[in-house]
């Protein structure tokens, strides 16, 4: 554990080397991301200046989900971010040779190997929409309020790198798996809002299939309110961890039937 | 002498869909799928000693790789088992990598964006290689490989034959016990190809490392290996030493003359002048070039440019290496004559 902490900052610091030599692009892509975060944030500025209210919701409690559903997956997207070239080129290509020829764990190693700063455009965002929202609402507070949500963003981010370890893995059966993993991954916007805006299917779905609806929605009530912690948080926990089950299983079984490319 | 890599039976079966040309073949494909069973290894069984350098050679698409893969586990063999240094590749991956080292002539492992020496610095922590050793390894490989010129450029701009000193000294920089390179020395000049053949044999030789090496280039079997061993259609078809193959399967030189007057070519009648049929001798014209294939068991060097020097004006003359697909032609026409 210690050795892949260890390990971890080194890939960062050459991450953040690799993203000096080429500066110009970074200054580009750091401009093109704060234009990209001030637009989403003014969109959901017009949409919520039309719609006070939302099936009870005021809308301030809607920024806060909003802001919330991002904690996690901005988190995801700046650490996982690797895991869509898997399904995308990595294992079509045969790249995937060189991380099975390492002495560390596969999937830590595709995972640690890039980073995407464009994620942290998204925890702007969050930032700004959380430190809107909160003070406007009149959330309970009690001494292990941090601490559970500190548990629950974990188990939120497991939730979207699972999602995407589980889609990336069929790309070592099916040779390509990106859209699969891009499909899926999409169902995330749904977890945005409140789930009782959507219809029963869609519900059905995104809390028990594609466990979305607990990386924002469930949580977040309970930090509004205060209620239902056992299934909110407990959710979260539970479904975080069976979600990394099946994805290390999936991932496990997917390098036995890897089949490299020619050379 | 105790084995380092022990394969046994090896087989390794891919799965091919096969489709009819065109998109509608590939649509079709994709609701009635055709499969069919490719066999890339058909039961190979070899051993390679301690200390020793193999030689892994055959056509494209002989299942060189395929092997090479197993046994770096990389791949799950269909059946069959390999073991080297006494562990199974596919049963504990990470512990057993450790110890052996890997270079994909056509891939590189190194961090493409940044100064070679960063490569060597995440794969110390990688393997975990104490201070003091990483020094003394890097002081070693930059002597053997000439990595200084080169060290502190991006890798994105190092010439194929610095990337490939580079991916040798990547793979060599925790000490491996046993050395594979997957082709080494394709597409490069023959000034970068002695250099690497002569670090690969002073890291044989100083350290013991064992080596199997696959290659197109019968020079560097020539350099390096006391034995060979040639799979064709994922079969094994020979495994023994060079001259046991040159003897068994030919030594075929090609000769090339430039012909002041090309009709003179006509002149030339090789299989009367030394009695010899079409296979052991023949000759053939390409414009002013006329190139001649004979087997040095049957006729000398000498006696072939002799001949040729004093029946026609010859402007220039250039000895082609032996190549390992002439070696396999003949292997083929030999089973036909049989």
């Amino acid at each position: 554990m210690r050795r892949y902490l260890r390990l971890h900052r080194i890939f960062i610091a050459q991450y953040l080397k690799r993203l000096m030599e080429y500066k110009v692009d970074f200054l580009l892509g750091a401009i093109g991301l704060l234009i990209t975060q001030a637009f989403q944030i003014l969109f959901i500025g017009i949409i919520f200046s039309q719609i006070p209210t939302l099936i009870g919701y005021t809308f301030s409690q809607i920024l806060f989900i909003y802001g919330f559903s991002l904690i996690a997956k901005s988190l995801d997207h700046l650490f996982t971010d690797n895991l869509w070239m898997v399904g995308y080129r990595i294992v079509r290509k045969g790249e995937f040779d060189k991380y099975l020829t390492r002495p560390i764990n596969t999937l830590y190693h595709v995972i640690a190997e890039n980073f995407c700063v464009d994620a942290f455009g998204e925890m702007l965002t969050c930032i700004l929409l959380l430190s809107y929202s909160i003070p406007q609402l009149d959330m309970p507070f009690h001494w292990y309020t941090i601490p559970l949500a500190l548990v629950v963003v974990v188990f939120a981010t497991l939730i979207y790198a699972s999602l995407k370890i589980m889609t990336s893995a069929i790309a070592f059966w099916t040779k390509a798996s990106g859209h699969i993993t891009h499909m899926l991954y999409m169902a995330n916007d749904f977890a945005k809002y409140p789930v009782s805006i959507y219809n029963k299917a869609v519900q059905v779905i995104i809390t028990y299939v594609i466990p979305f609806a607990f990386t924002a929605y469930f949580p977040a009530s309970y930090f509004m309110t205060g209620e239902n912690p056992l299934f909110c948080i407990g959710g979260t926990v539970v479904a975080g961890t069976v979600m990394f089950a099946i994805a290390l299983f999936v991932w496990n079984r997917g390098l036995k039937a890897y089949e490299s490319a020619g050379s | 002498m105790e084995n380092m890599i022990y394969a046994e039976n090896l087989r390794k079966e891919f799965k091919k869909i096969i489709k009819e040309p065109g998109l509608k073949g590939s649509v079709k494909a994709l609701f009635k799928p055709k499969k069919e069973i490719i066999t890339a290894v058909d039961d190979i069984s070899f051993t390679v000693p301690k200390g020793e350098i193999l030689g892994f050679i055959g056509p494209n698409g002989a299942g060189k790789s395929t092997v090479i893969k197993m046994l770096t586990g990389i791949l799950m063999p269909t059946s069959g088992m390999c073991r080297i240094n006494g562990q199974i590749p596919q049963k504990d991956r990470k512990n057993y990598v450790r110890e052996i080292g890997v270079v994909f002539g056509q891939r590189t492992q190194l961090w493409w964006d940044l100064a070679l020496r960063e490569t060597y610095a995440v794969l110390k922590e990688i393997y975990q290689v104490p201070d003091e050793q990483y020094r003394k390894r890097m002081a070693f490989l930059n002597e053997v490989l000439e990595l200084d010129d080169f060290i502190t450029s991006p890798v994105r701009t190092l010439s194929l034959g610095q990337r490939m000193r580079a991916d040798i000294a990547a793979s060599l920089l925790h000490s491996p016990k046993v050395l594979f390179l997957d082709e080494p020395t394709i597409g490069l000049d023959v000034v970068v190809k002695e250099n690497i053949r002569n670090a690969i044999r002073k890291i044989n030789e100083e350290e013991g490392t064992t080596v199997i090496l696959t290659t197109h280039d019968l020079a560097d079997i020539e350099f390096l290996c006391e034995r060979i061993v040639m799979i064709d259609k994922g079969k094994k078809v020979f495994d023994g030493s060079l001259s046991g193959l040159k003897h068994n399967f030919g030594d075929v030189r090609t000769l090339e003359f430039e012909l002041v007057n090309a009709p003179d070519f006509k002149l030339l009648d090789y299989q009367r002048r030394f009695r010899l049929t079409e296979d052991e001798i023949s000759a053939e014209r390409d414009g002013v070039m006329a190139k001649v294939r004979f087997d040095t068991a049957k006729v000398s060097v000498e006696d072939v440019v002799s001949y040729t020097l004093q029946t026609v004006h010859v402007k220039d003359l250039n000895i082609k290496d032996v190549e390992i697909e002439e070696i396999i032609k003949r292997l083929y026409r030999r089973e036909v004559s049989l």
